[in-house]
């Protein structure tokens, strides 16, 4: 007689439960590039592959005033917020003599945490009250501060697994501090740095309620530009920049991990 | 000439609570050129010892001087002293050659001749080839190695080495420590070495420092140490020791005569408040004493308790007729078959010269 070896870590039905999640999760991106591809208008039809799509989007001026915004902003908050966070990290870090490190780390990475639409309606209550006005400013400032902690976990991981004897070492060998920063700890930072950066720049470019609340009339950024484009019937040309939205998270995100893995 | 290194009741205590008193008061003088060890079991202090001469921790009382000057003020990177660290740290980001050429590069020297300085450097620690590497492309011999280049490269006055050995085996270590002693001499740099190994530290120094619980113990020749430790610790942590109590029979100007319990004399020096009937504490080192069938006058009688194989040696616990015990440490046959057995009646001949005082 056949003896049935069934595994018994294997439960029934999980996997498809699973399989239908990955369905549900990625079906509908799937459509939505697909669909940017369409020879027609309509979003929901398929009549054929194009990609004038893409085209007519690029040469929609305010589409490329909201995606020029969203880059410069996206930028200027990624340096902005990875510096501070490199900063926060090395002090929390080496500092002897701050006390009660992991009350200050959990203040750092608490934004993570907090509903958006709070941070958001404080933000916007607090430029107003100190009479912000700077356009594209107020938007950066508030995506620095919210970018900060996306930048800072992956620096604080770096920066635990560090020997820190080897600062000690580069000072014994005649490096002052700031030869120490420049020739040992950054260099070894640099995967977490860098890792840390691009998640703040995908954080940054994709924000929405933030965004709206502090942004200025002039100050549009893609995303909320999309949002007022769908307000108005789907387009494929909605799905044409959508899909170079993805594509750009998709590479950021990929390459942050890639690099954050990298020893 | 002053001496290299000179600390007056050097104090240090780790803030925290409780605080940690790692340095009690220690006072010691390294000669120039000098093969200095700091010796004693994990914890008495000795990696701080070592610190507060580099420089990486402040130091909480006490004065030191290198070469005639106060360097408690200066940074770690203002000392003209170089460590090799425990665990190697060497830089894993740079090559081999650049991490041997860091400290040269940091004090100035053009790249060229840094690069030139560091390959002799390889060379005399016997890496010449691997220069390209990356410190993770090598064994723990090899890191270990350069990491003793990249110190000795910047020629700094004062070599400090921090259990630069304990992370290798045993063969590795044995010729490191040749390979040590042979770098010393030829660079003329005072090195002070520190290590839990008395092996290692009677093999390859000039003079020893045994230090416990944050104090230094004695500081002396490896010759003095074994045969003349200062107190109990000190000879109980260098080899093996089998200790006595004898009683002070007479108290003369320069020395004492003391009555052993084996019911011989002794003639030693005058422990601090001797005085006649007093009880003091003698030991006798296990190869000092033999073992023999012949009941002479004077030997001791016993019985083998237990007998512990070494290879080379084997040791005997015997228990004397008269009462306590005694350690034989004797070379076997030489077909290899130990001296006597357990349950064995055996005597014991005790040379009352092997007999030593203890201080204190
Ligand atoms: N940074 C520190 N903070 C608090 N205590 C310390 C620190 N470094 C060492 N100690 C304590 O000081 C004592 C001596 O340590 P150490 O000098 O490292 O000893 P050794 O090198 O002889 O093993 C130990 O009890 C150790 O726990
Ligand atoms: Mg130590």
């Amino acid at each position: 007689m056949k003896q049935a070896t069934r595994d018994i870590r294997i439960l029934p039905g999980f996997n498809w439960v699973t399989l239908a999640f990955f369905l549900y999760l990625y079906l509908p991106l799937i459509i939505l590039v697909v669909f940017s591809f369409n020879a027609s208008r309509s979003a929901t039809v398929w009549e054929g592959f194009s990609v004038d799509w893409y085209f007519k989007a690029f040469a929609n001026d305010d589409i490329r005033r909201a995606a020029a915004n969203s880059l410069i902003i996206a930028t200027v908050s990624m340096v902005a917020s990875t510096c501070i966070a490199t900063m926060a990290a090395l002090a929390l870090a080496r500092n002897r003599r701050i006390r009660r490190k992991p009350v200050f780390s959990g203040l750092i990475m608490l934004p993570l945490m907090m509903p958006e639409i709070v941070t958001a309606v404080a933000t916007l209550t607090f430029f107003a009250a100190i009479g912000l006005s700077l356009g594209l400013g107020n938007i950066i400032i508030a995506h620095t501060v919210f970018c900060i902690p996306f930048a800072y976990l992956p620096i604080r991981a770096r920066l635990q697994g560090m020997d820190e004897s080897l600062e000690t070492a580069a000072q014994d060998l005649y490096a002052g501090r700031w030869d120490t920063l420049r020739l040992i700890t950054l260099p070894l930072l640099a995967p977490g740095i860098l890792s840390g950066a691009m998640l703040a720049f995908i954080i940054s470019i994709d924000d929405f309620i933030i965004t709206l609340m502090v942004a200025e009339a002039g100050s549009t950024t893609l995303p909320i530009y999309i949002y007022s484009l769908v307000r108005l019937g789907i387009t494929p040309e909605i799905n044409a920049v959508s899909t170079v939205l993805l594509i750009i998270s998709i590479l950021f995100v990929g390459l942050s991990y890639r690099i954050g893995k990298k020893r | 000439m002053s001496a290299a290194i000179r600390a007056e009741r050097l104090r240090k205590v780790y803030p925290g609570s409780p605080p940690v008193a790692a340095l009690k008061s220690a006072s010691l003088e390294i000669a120039d050129n000098e093969f200095f060890t700091l010796l004693g079991p994990s914890g008495c202090g000795k990696t701080t010892l070592l610190r507060l001469v580099a420089g990486f921790e402040s130091i909480t009382g006490g004065t030191l001087h290198l070469f005639g000057e106060d360097i408690a003020h200066l940074p770690p990177e203002k000392r003209p002293v170089n460590t090799v660290f425990q665990h190697y740290s060497l830089f894993p980001h740079m090559t081999i050659l650049d991490n041997v050429a860091f400290g040269l590069r940091r004090l100035g020297k053009p790249r060229q001749e840094a690069a030139g300085k560091a390959q002799e450097m390889l060379d005399l620690v016997q890496l010449r080839d691997y220069g390209a590497r990356l410190p993770n492309q090598l064994s723990g011999g090899q890191q270990q190695r350069v990491a003793l280049a990249r110190a000795l490269a910047p020629r700094p006055r004062v070599l400090l080495l921090d259990e630069p050995l304990s992370a290798l085996d045993l063969k590795l270590r044995q010729s490191m420590r040749l390979e040590l002693k042979r770098l010393q001499r030829e660079t003329g740099i005072t090195f002070v070495f520190v290590t839990h190994d008395q092996d290692e530290a009677l093999a390859m120094s000039d003079r020893i420092a045994v230090m416990s619980a944050g104090e230094i113990q004695q500081i002396a020749t490896p010759g003095e140490i074994y045969e003349y430790p200062a107190n109990r610790f000190v000879a109980e942590f260098i080899g093996d020791a089998n200790f006595y109590q004898a009683r002070v029979e007479q108290v003369r100007d320069n020395g004492a005569t003391y009555l052993t319990p084996f019911g011989t004399r002794l003639a030693g020096p005058l422990v601090e408040g001797a005085e006649p009937g007093r009880s003091v504490t003698v030991f006798v080192r296990p190869e000092k004493v033999t073992l023999t069938a012949a009941a002479t006058e004077g030997n001791l009688p016993g019985r083998v308790r237990d007998v512990i194989y070494l290879g080379d040696t084997t040791d005997y616990r015997i228990t004397l007729e008269q009462g306590g015990d005694i350690t034989v440490r004797a070379e076997n046959h030489k077909d290899g078959r130990p001296l006597a057995n357990p349950g064995d009646d055996v005597f014991v001949e005790l040379d009352p010269s092997a007999l030593r005082v203890l201080k204190e």
